[in-house]
């Protein structure tokens, strides 16, 4: 994992600490859902985090990943911000 | 639509500085305080965010005689307490007013937030009567709108210090999620669900009673509402869903859901129920047309947690952007919960 990649899923694991009231999200395997019985990230919760992911790194999920697959766990959502930031120049 | 005013204390809802006013802290501002009754009495809230201490708002609940249905009294931004009462009362920026005498306070707001409708205290007066306001409330839910946000906050207190699962936590509030088909009483509310609900709704668009009318006496169309109640209080009708039960499958035309019922497994054991009773009419086949917009993410997101997958819909130009969310084939039936009642 390189530096960057590592810093990005170090920021969203606090936002979700943040959103979710619970530490857990901090050392949670990258595996961990974010819905449900993961870390219990509920509606509201998930349109703060897309909100603020949308503001801090550009990327809008929301208009852009239909199925929200994105929000799998805490690995699937680094990699799809981490593949949409590492070149901001190629066409959408 | 405004669904809630934030006030400023000092200079503002109160005539003078709390802090500066030694015994006998400042009274509240007539006109104002008789806006603030008005805007109750149409069940808008109100909040408070004030640079003052805890005791301030406290205060301003005993003078004014009103419960607000959230308070921050701190010495960050004023975005800043406008953010953490949207997210308590689960408010986007645009059902939100915000009004302060202090014109710096008022542009820090409007710059962080621009969707937060920003007032000086001598334009809200004027402005509480702009359709924005809305119109005087019309169904018991609505006139009941400040007691159940109340109810929320002691429900998200004990949320807050209760350790278990989210179910588990359900099932202590008592919670009781009632599915029936709607009837010609349900009609206001139904409309007014059209109108006021944007985080939880599949369409955006408002629906008139006759329509509502209309689909209830179609003999292709189901017309479902969903209530709520836990042991903090009597929620109503909360939520209602609209489907063609066609041959083909079940299309659902319109789900929508009242946004203090997030978070209670409302939206959750709706989806479920639908795929029941499609299962039960001798199809499988269900699918939730959904306008794609930045306001309804919570709903996508509970679609997509209840394992509905999306594809792009065909549309006309100008048309607004669509998904059609569809249950996978051959994916489990699920059960619903123990606290959901269906009444046929």
């Amino acid at each position: 994992m390189t530096a960057d990649a590592a810093d990005l899923t170090g920021d969203l694991r606090r936002l979700l600490a943040d959103l979710t009231g619970d530490p857990a999200a901090l050392g949670a395997p990258p595996d961990t859902p974010l819905l449900r019985d993961g870390l219990g990230l509920d509606s509201l919760g998930g349109m703060i985090l897309l909100t603020e992911i949308k503001r801090r790194y550009g990327v809008d999920i929301a208009d852009e990943d239909l199925n929200l697959d994105s929000l799998a766990s805490i690995g699937t959502l680094a990699a799809y911000v981490s593949a949409r930031t590492a070149d901001p120049g190629r066409p959408r | 639509m405004i669904k809630c005013v934030i006030w400023d204390l000092d200079n503002t809802l109160l005539d003078g500085v709390y802090l500066e006013s030694g015994d006998r802290p400042p009274a509240v501002s007539t006109a104002l305080g008789q806006v603030l009754r008005d805007l109750a009495g149409r069940g808008i809230l109100h909040a408070i965010a004030s640079r003052n201490p805890a005791e301030a708002g406290e205060y301003a609940e005993q003078a004014t005689g009103h419960a607000f249905a959230a308070i921050e009294c701190g010495w960050g931004a004023k975005s800043a307490a406008i953010e953490a009462i949207m997210a308590e009362l689960g408010l986007t920026a645009d059902a939100v007013a915000f009004v302060d005498d202090d014109a710096l306070e008022r542009a820090e707001v409007s710059f962080r937030l621009p969707g937060v409708l920003v007032l000086a205290p001598q334009e809200l007066p004027e402005a509480a009567g702009w359709p924005l306001f809305g119109p005087p409330a019309v169904t018991d839910e609505a006139r009941r709108r400040g007691e159940l946000y109340l109810q929320r906050r002691a429900r998200r207190e004990e949320a807050r210090a209760y350790g278990g699962s989210r179910e588990d936590f359900l099932r202590y509030c008592r919670t009781r999620v009632t599915i029936a088909g709607a009837g010609a009483a349900d009609l206001p509310r139904l409309h007014e669900l059209s109108v006021r609900t944007h985080q939880f709704n599949s369409t955006g668009s408002e629906v008139r009673e006759e329509e509502f009318a209309r689909l209830l006496g179609s003999a292709d169309h189901l017309v479902a509402t969903v209530s709520l109640a836990d042991r903090f209080g009597d929620d109503g009708l909360v939520g209602a869903c609209v489907i063609a039960t066609g041959p083909g499958g079940w299309q659902v035309r319109l789900l929508m859901m009242s946004c203090r019922a997030l978070g209670r497994g409302v939206i959750d054991a709706l989806l479920v129920w639908i795929r029941r009773a499609a299962h039960a009419s001798g199809s499988d086949h269900v699918a939730v047309s959904c306008v794609i917009n930045p306001r309804n993410v919570p709903l996508r997101i509970a679609l997509a947690a209840a394992g509905f997958r999306a594809r792009a819909a065909d549309q006309g130009d100008g048309a607004p952007r669509t998904a059609v969310y569809r249950w996978p084939a051959g994916a489990a039936l699920p059960d619903l919960p123990d606290w959901v009642t269906v009444l046929a």
